[in-house]
């Protein structure tokens, strides 16, 4: 008995801390540390961000895909126009409307856009 | 920013706990201010110089920073960090034992400390009596008392065997007893009433 009151006097001691005279001096040096943490994380988070974007630009370029891009977009501008043609020769679509592909490119462009912002303000409210 | 500021003194440390593991850097500099004196209080009582126990007491802060959502609160945010300083003073111990143990468990430099009406004798005691245990003594007695880790952790955390961690908090209690209470036996009446 006399030895279990003796070991929680023992942890009441132990809790007993002396203030140092320098606890916000300490707080701070701690704080620096961190931030210099984060800084370095965010330049290799940058660097490597960078390295792989350098390395994955160079083996779209290497590997031809732009040009493969290019030549799939005019067929498929082709194709989309034949219908465009197709529908105002139906009389679906009214003949005003100039059937210019940019347009349906540029428009889908927005919309996009829109959705993109639409997403961001969602997550942001969230 | 003030405003902010009183809120941040004034709040629990559950709250800044909280606030912290969001990322929020001034409520966790609140719960440093709080509870800083304490771990490094805790590690120039298993022996480190003042110096080293700045040093592993900001390692402590830094991992707890790192690890803040693991805390469940199911015990207070200084034992928390405690423990993990222990820990890590422990590592360190064993790491730097290999070649400079006599450096490293050189007495305690004393430093001036702005104690106030806090320093009460009982703790003045405490730190003279913890200086009669030998270097592995005081380590596991801090350990156990200070640092809040179980037998079995300190066992693990020195790698030494769990009977020999027993025997040297036996030992270093043993001690620390007499010195506490020179002459007579402990109080427990005595001892309860500043409890």
């Amino acid at each position: 008995m006399a030895e279990l009151i003796f070991e929680r006097e023992l942890n009441r001691m132990f809790a007993e801390a002396p203030e140092l005279g320098d606890a916000n001096l300490f707080a701070l040096r701690v704080d620096e540390r961190l931030q210099r943490g984060w800084t370095v994380r965010r330049l290799m988070i940058g660097g490597l961000g960078i390295a792989g974007g350098v390395v994955g630009g160079a083996q779209l370029l290497g590997g031809g895909l732009v040009a493969r891009l290019g030549d799939a977009t005019s067929q498929s501008g082709r194709l989309l126009t034949g219908k465009v043609i197709d529908l105002v020769q139906a009389g679906i679509m009214p003949q005003s409307l100039p059937p210019d592909v940019g347009m349906f490119w540029v428009a889908g462009a927005f919309a996009v856009a829109a959705v993109g912002f639409a997403v961001t303000r969602v997550m942001k409210e969230f | 920013m003030a405003d902010s500021t009183t809120e941040r003194a004034s709040a629990h440390d559950l709250e800044l706990v909280a606030l912290a593991a969001t990322g929020g850097r001034a409520a966790f500099g609140e719960l440093i201010r709080r509870h800083g004196s304490a771990v490094r209080g805790l590690l120039r009582r298993m022996g480190a110089t003042p110096a080293l126990a700045d040093d592993v007491a900001q390692d402590a802060f830094l991992a707890a920073f790192e690890q803040i959502s693991d805390f469940r609160g199911e015990g207070t945010f200084q034992a928390w960090v405690k423990r993990i300083a222990a820990r890590l003073y422990v590592k360190r111990w064993r790491r730097d034992a290999r070649g400079q143990a006599a450096a490293m468990l050189a007495d305690v430099e004393r430093e001036t400390v702005t104690v106030g009406e806090a320093a009460s004798a009982a703790r003045l005691d405490l730190e003279e009596a913890l200086r009669a245990l030998s270097d592995v003594e005081r380590l596991c007695v801090c350990l156990c008392y200070g640092g809040g880790l179980s037998h079995a952790e300190a066992a693990e955390a020195l790698n030494t065997p769990l009977g020999t961690v027993k025997s040297h908090v036996k030992r270093g209690l043993d001690k620390l007893r007499r010195r506490l209470a020179p002459g007579r036996e402990f109080d427990p009446e005595e001892a309860s009433g500043h409890g």
